[in-house]
């Protein structure tokens, strides 16, 4: 297996390059520059242009991609033409608040619907059952950005429970506990938002595959060896539904870390999402070009997690 | 103009508004409303809080900024380069000079200006009372740092221009050639003189031409200065002479102001600010639950959301921008610098330009797509320079009969009789036009801005068949791409109205491309030292506004109002034009514990 896994590591090489060429070309082929923005009538256009000059881009596309690789394997991303920082550390600002976003709602996914979709497909057609179908078809069907402000009025407008915006409250110390706790409580809402649409997906496979197992013959042999049901359950069904869930979570941990653009703007969380979103408005070549090679990495690596978890949970599934 | 384009994304989340069923339906009702308002109603907002009760002792005070996007935290006014943060600097940083409503410099501030005309000299001293937040007195070395970091060729900011050049020795200061600038004099601790090559009225204006703030150098000194934007020392701690200080910030979402106790006009009363971001539509929920107190550059585009809230006072003032027609009549020539003028371009003809203006009814555009928030343009100077204001000239009154009576004179007729004109030779005229997709409203607004010009007669039709982003918009109107005839722009002016930088011959942000000798000499008196005389200054800049109407270079719209939703318990808020053109943070207290509800 390690053979396979440093051959899919290896060949990642290629992948990412390619992906950094296209990226490059693609970043500069959008109309306007960081600087098409800063136009007033109070700014010298001599003074931007010299800007433009000294940043490089009047340069060809091949020097400026030259530049650009060079420094990325230093690991030198330049500085964000829009937040004047450098890009690893505005990443890095960000990337902590998603990270933290994600495990959290992740964490939430899992708590409800695992549960939920077991008890749901084992006494199918109950009324529980037909409760969460249609909680199910309630929450696939509504967009991000409704729940997200629905649940910011109630909760957070309304009742006043929960923080509004942002991710943390200004004048907390960081590193403290009391700082843990404050980030935890301006979670709950993004996370909740996100968990709820999350749970649709999970619930409903799990259910189908319990559904689907209590056919299948190993089941039934447990059954006429006298195994008790809460065993066969516990032991048999479970594990065999987990599958699909399973192959999915290296792809729903990428999904999460590239951020939800619309949660992270309902609830002024500032996290990777947004981050994207308004670089490309802001022409923020630098800022644009690390993330998307931060989320190509992701991407390999999650899809490389997603098989080995494979293998481990389905022994009939090997890696090489 | 940059502020207007980043309204773009407010119309996502308008659209979810309406879907939610938050305040979306009285949008309607509020267009009735408006159907009669005069231009006395113009002026319906103030610019102060009433508020009568007694004040409670401090308080925090919870503002919030309506913005989709984190923002940057420059907190340098010498750095920053947007709208957000040079709202989030005016609470910390201070200004130099306080100006009167016209924005004339008034001697009363942290320091005062004396220009002498003949020797082209301005004289800057310092208040005496004027220190930092950390209690170090502001000198004059602090004064001329601004100057030395902006000149200085690893800045990296965008504030070295013309102005900037205009100082004796800047340039060879700025190119490596001199270690200090040697138009910039110390007379003493307090005090220095600045030499310029050229002195025009412009220099006693706020933002005219001196800079008008300072930086902190015992505490910026050992900082690099291709460092200083995103060192700590201006991100994180930064030391200013303003009201309060900026004590704690989280990136991108919050900020923490607590007293600047050394703030040169007393001790401000409140004992904290806390300022957090949030979406528009968020913002309006938390008025509404009393969340907050100020909410700062709240979008116009929902402002019937927030109109009528029981708890909430709506300020309201004038804004700096207005939006035009912009007639593409040439060419910038990038060897020499200049505009070049192509009598024969297909908007050469002045009736053409005139009737496309006579045709839009701006009054109507503005009740129906603004909530009379922004109201017909008469001229090219916002209608918060009330100097420079005069009524003889009335822009482009809506008059379609008129539009058409131009056209004909001016030989544009429908040979071939299917409703639409031909060009002077009979040949189909088609005239391209550009548009943004800003805001909820540009497409229903493009097009009837194309109908009304189809009803006179003229084919008008999209540049690039659809409304264009911000960035395209820009690259096409600059690079006088052939298929842009017609577009429509806006610009924000700043506190000096001087049009030079945006109608001048060798200015590339004339995107009209649009320039005569008489233009050239009208543009000249305005920055002539003449108008220093304010009767003359204010008839160059009528003779100049008579003469772009005539010529109609381009067409004034709509002029933009700003509004500032405040929580009745607040008090002594003054966001009145003139002072130090901030908020008067100083003076703000509270008479509740809580918002009110």
């Amino acid at each position: 297996m390690w053979k396979t896994v440093l051959r899919r590591v290896l060949f990642m090489i290629p992948q990412l390059f390619i992906l950094s060429i296209l990226i490059f070309a693609l970043a500069k082929l959008m109309p306007g520059d960081p600087f098409t923005g800063l136009i007033t009538p109070d700014t010298d256009p001599k003074t931007i242009e010299a800007l433009r000059e000294a940043a490089g881009l009047n340069d060809s596309i091949l020097v400026q991609y030259g530049r650009w690789i060079t420094n990325a394997f230093k690991g030198d991303f330049g500085v964000s033409y829009t937040h004047k920082i450098a890009v690893s550390s505005i990443i890095g600002q960000r990337a902590g608040n998603t990270v933290f976003l994600s495990l959290f709602t992740i964490i939430m996914t899992y708590v409800i619907a695992l549960p939920v979709g077991l008890l749901a497909g084992r006494y199918q057609n109950s009324i529980f059952d037909k409760i969460v179908v249609i909680y199910n078809y309630i929450s696939y069907a509504v967009p991000t950005f409704v729940l997200g402000l629905v649940i910011l009025f109630l909760f957070g407008y309304q009742l006043q429970w929960f923080p509004t915006s942002g991710s943390v409250d200004v004048g907390v110390t960081s590193g403290t506990f009391a700082y843990f706790m404050n980030k935890l409580y301006h979670l709950i809402l993004p996370g909740l938002t996100g968990a709820i649409l999350g749970t649709a997906t999970t619930i409903q496979y799990l259910r189908n595959e319990v559904i689907d197992a209590k056919q299948q013959d190993f089941v039934k042999t447990a059954r006429s060896k006298g195994v008790p049901v809460s065993k066969v359950y516990s032991r048999h069904i479970f594990r065999n539904s987990m599958l699909p869930i399973t192959s999915n979570i290296g792809m729903e941990l990428v999904a999460l870390i590239s951020g939800s653009i619309f949660i992270e703007t309902i609830f002024a969380y500032p996290g990777i999402g947004q981050l994207f979103i308004q670089s490309i408005g802001s022409r923020d070549y630098s800022v644009i070009t690390a993330l998307v090679m931060l989320f190509g990495v992701i991407t390999l690596i999650g899809t490389l997690v997603s098989d080995i978890l494979m293998s481990v949970v389905d022994p009939r599934i090997r890696l090489d | 103009m940059k502020k207007i384009g980043k309204k773009a994304i407010v119309a996502l989340l308008s659209t979810t508004l309406i879907l939610t069923g938050c305040g979306g339906g009285n949008k309607d009702g509020k267009k009735e409303d408006t159907k009669n308002v005069d231009e006395a109603e113009k002026n319906k907002f103030s610019t102060i809080v009433e508020n009568d009760e007694k004040a409670i002792e401090g308080g925090t005070l919870q503002a919030v900024i309506a913005t989709e996007s984190a923002f940057k935290g420059v907190f340098s006014n010498e750095f920053q380069e947007d709208a957000f943060d040079s709202q989030l600097n005016d609470i910390a940083l201070g200004a130099l000079f306080t100006t009167d409503a016209d924005f004339n410099i008034t001697n009363d501030g942290a320091a005062s200006l004396e220009l002498d005309k003949e020797a082209k000299k301005a004289t800057i001293k310092i208040n005496d009372n004027v220190k930092w937040s950390d209690g170090e007195p502001l000198k004059a070395e602090d004064l001329i740092y601004s100057y030395e970091v902006i000149g200085h060729k690893d800045y990296t900011g965008v504030r070295y221009n013309a102005d900037m050049t205009n100082i004796i020795g800047m340039e060879e200061y700025h190119n490596g050639k001199a270690d200090t600038i040697s138009g910039i004099k110390t007379i003493s601790d307090k005090e220095i003189e600045i030499s310029f090559e050229e002195v025009s009225p412009s220099l006693l204006v706020a933002g005219g031409g001196i800079w008008n703030s300072a930086m902190p150098k015992h505490y910026l000194k050992d900082v690099a200065i291709k460092d200083l934007q995103s060192s700590d020392k201006i991100r994180k701690n930064p030391v200013g002479f303003g009201p309060f200080v900026i004590t704690n910030v989280v990136p991108g979402e919050s900020i923490e102001y607590l007293p600047n106790e050394y703030y040169y006009k007393g001790k401000p009363k409140l004992d904290k600010i806390i300022l957090n971001r949030a979406i528009p539509t968020a913002v309006v929920e938390g008025l509404k639950g009393g969340k907050y107190d100020v909410a700062i550059l709240m979008p116009t585009e929902i402002y019937p959301t927030y109109a009528d809230l029981e708890n909430v006072t709506v300020l309201g003032r004038e804004d700096f921008a207005y939006s035009y027609l912009g007639f593409k009549q040439g060419k910038w020539d990038s060897e020499k610098d200049e505009v070049v003028t192509d009598p024969k371009a297909k908007m050469a003809d002045v009736k053409l330009r005139q009737a496309m203006g006579y045709a839009i009814d701006k009054k109507a555009i503005g009740q129906e797509y603004y909530s009379n928030l922004r109201v017909e343009a008469t001229s090219l100077i916002p209608q918060l320079f009330k100097d420079f204001q005069n009524d003889d000239i009335k822009g482009f009154p809506y008059d379609p009969e008129k539009a058409e009576k131009l056209l004909d004179e001016a030989g544009y007729k429908d040979v071939d009789g299917d409703g639409i004109r031909e060009d002077k030779d009979g040949k189909p005229l088609e005239i391209k036009f550009l548009s943004r997709s800003n805001g909820e409203e540009a497409e229903a607004l493009s097009e009837y801005m194309m109908q009304e010009w189809e009803a006179i007669g003229l084919k008008v039709t999209l540049s690039s068949g659809r409304l264009v982003e911000f960035n395209s918009f820009y690259d096409k109107i600059k690079a006088d791409d052939p298929d842009v005839d017609v577009y429509f722009g806006a610009w924000s002016v700043g506190s000096d109205p001087t049009p030079t930088g945006l109608y001048g011959r060798d200015a590339a942000f004339n995107y009209t491309r649009f320039a005569s000798k008489e233009l050239d000499t009208l543009l000249k008196n305005i920055a002539s030292s003449k108008s220093f005389d304010l009767e003359y200054k204010n008839n160059a800049f009528k003779e100049w506004q008579e003469y772009m109407m005539d010529e109609a270079v381009v067409v004034p719209m709509l002029n933009y109002y700003e509004v500032l939703p405040v929580n009745k318990r607040v008090k002594g808020l003054d966001w009145s034009r003139g002072g130090t053109n901030s908020l008067s943070w100083e003076k703000i207290e509270l008479t509740a514990e809580e918002p009110l509800k």
